[in-house]
């Protein structure tokens, strides 16, 4: 949701389908995203030669200094995700209404940890979309007042 | 292995490490060695050395390919000499987190250790398998880890935790403990900075290293970024992995 929020205060549109999709990651708005995409899933995965190719290939995109960013948030994000699903916790009442749009059609309530987090009713939902709208709509205003200073 | 030297130097980094972010490795690991709320400073330490063993561990490999994590049985190729049923704690944290169900804590409860223990070895073992998924992610060693100090654990459990519907006890906004009143920084905040708040200190960790791997809690609010990433970008690298690890948080 940060990531879509990240977008919508900063006056652009992203393809949020980059998290789950590599092949949507060029074309989603955000800057070197194939190069960060790449280096997040070599990462993740134990292959240490795709793993070399992806650090240098991010390094020559965004820079040694963005390099140690990403490795950072990397490291960081496997803490979180691990917090999240040692303890069971649900998502947040309000990032549930502000997510459901998109937690749809990324696939994210297939996952075994989406069961920790109660489905919403029809109503819920209806008022989460008009919350939704509201909530994304202060943040563009938001978004253009800080840009205009 | 551990050392006392200087820890974090980075010196064969071919990649200049900001300052904030050796500093904060550098407090982890010191929080690493000490004495916790309710692990002394040799179980700690022990627990890192369970989330390095866990990487090669064997029994882990094949619960990980299982349809069941629980189809599987065996030993864990342990470093250490914690307890059986929190070093598989530990193991099933470190490689295979997104099927941790209740049922974790109720089998370690029923082998005598109480969930304050479980919500600090998950403490542990976040911090030091974040350290070390930066350093590898950068073509770094791993750090060696800290020599433990001696000391007695404070063993002080939150008066207001209270079962949410999480696997553990949380502690809500409104009913901290005096001691612990800057626990969310003065504010309503998220349910994955709570959950550890059974054991405060670790939540303090949480948010010391996070500020410097992550954002600090302002610019995470104001949607912002002082990094050389920009915040979209950060937020991509933030969400790419969670999907990988299939978090739904």
């Amino acid at each position: 949701m940060l990531l879509r929020a990240s977008g919508t205060i900063s006056g652009q549109e992203l393809d949020l389908r980059a998290i789950t999709d590599p092949r949507a990651a060029a074309a989603s708005g955000i800057g070197h995203a194939a190069a960060l995409v790449r280096f997040v899933d070599a990462s993740v995965a134990e292959d240490s030669d795709e793993l070399v190719a992806a650090r240098a290939a991010l390094r020559t995109a965004v820079g040694p200094a963005g390099l140690v960013d990403a490795a950072a948030v990397v490291g960081n994000f496997e803490r979180m995700t691990r917090i999240a699903d040692a303890t069971g916790i649900a998502l947040d009442a309000p990032v549930e209404m502000m997510s459901a749009d998109f937690r749809e059609t990324l696939g994210l309530e297939g996952f075994a940890s989406a069961a920790q987090t109660p489905r919403s009713g029809r109503l819920r939902n209806r008022v989460a979309g008009v919350l939704r709208g509201l909530g994304f709509g202060l943040l563009r205003l938001s978004g253009r007042r800080r840009r205009a200073r | 292995m551990t050392t006392a030297m200087s820890p974090f130097a980075y010196a064969g980094s071919p990649d200049p490490i900001r300052d904030d972010l050796v500093a904060g490795h550098r407090r982890a690991w010191e929080r690493l060695a000490h004495p916790g709320t309710w692990l002394d400073g040799a179980e700690r330490v022990a627990v890192a050395m369970e989330v390095r063993a866990a990487l090669g561990c064997t029994l882990c490999r094949a619960r990980r390919a299982a349809l069941s994590p629980y189809a599987v049985a065996g030993n864990h190729d342990s470093a250490s000499g914690l307890a059986p049923a929190l070093t598989d704690a530990i193991h099933r944290i470190t490689t295979d987190a997104g099927r941790i169900t209740r049922k974790l804590v109720d089998d370690l409860a029923a082998a005598g250790i109480d969930d304050a223990t479980y919500v600090e070895a998950i403490g542990i073992v976040t911090q030091v398998l974040s350290i070390d998924a930066c350093h590898r992610a950068l073509g770094l060693p791993l750090e060696p880890l800290p020599e433990p100090v001696p000391g007695a654990p404070r063993r002080r459990r939150p008066t207001a935790a209270a079962a949410e519907g999480a696997f553990v006890p949380m502690v809500k906004a409104g009913r901290l403990d005096p001691e612990d009143r800057d626990l969310y920084g003065g504010r309503v905040t998220g349910n994955v900075i709570r959950a550890l708040s059974l054991v405060p200190a670790e939540v303090r960790a949480l948010r010391d290293l996070s500020a410097a791997q992550y954002l600090d809690e302002t610019e995470m609010r104001r949607l912002g970024s002082s990094r050389a990433l920009d915040r979209a970008q950060i937020e991509l690298v933030a969400g790419r992995l969670s999907a990988l690890r299939e978090c739904f948080y």
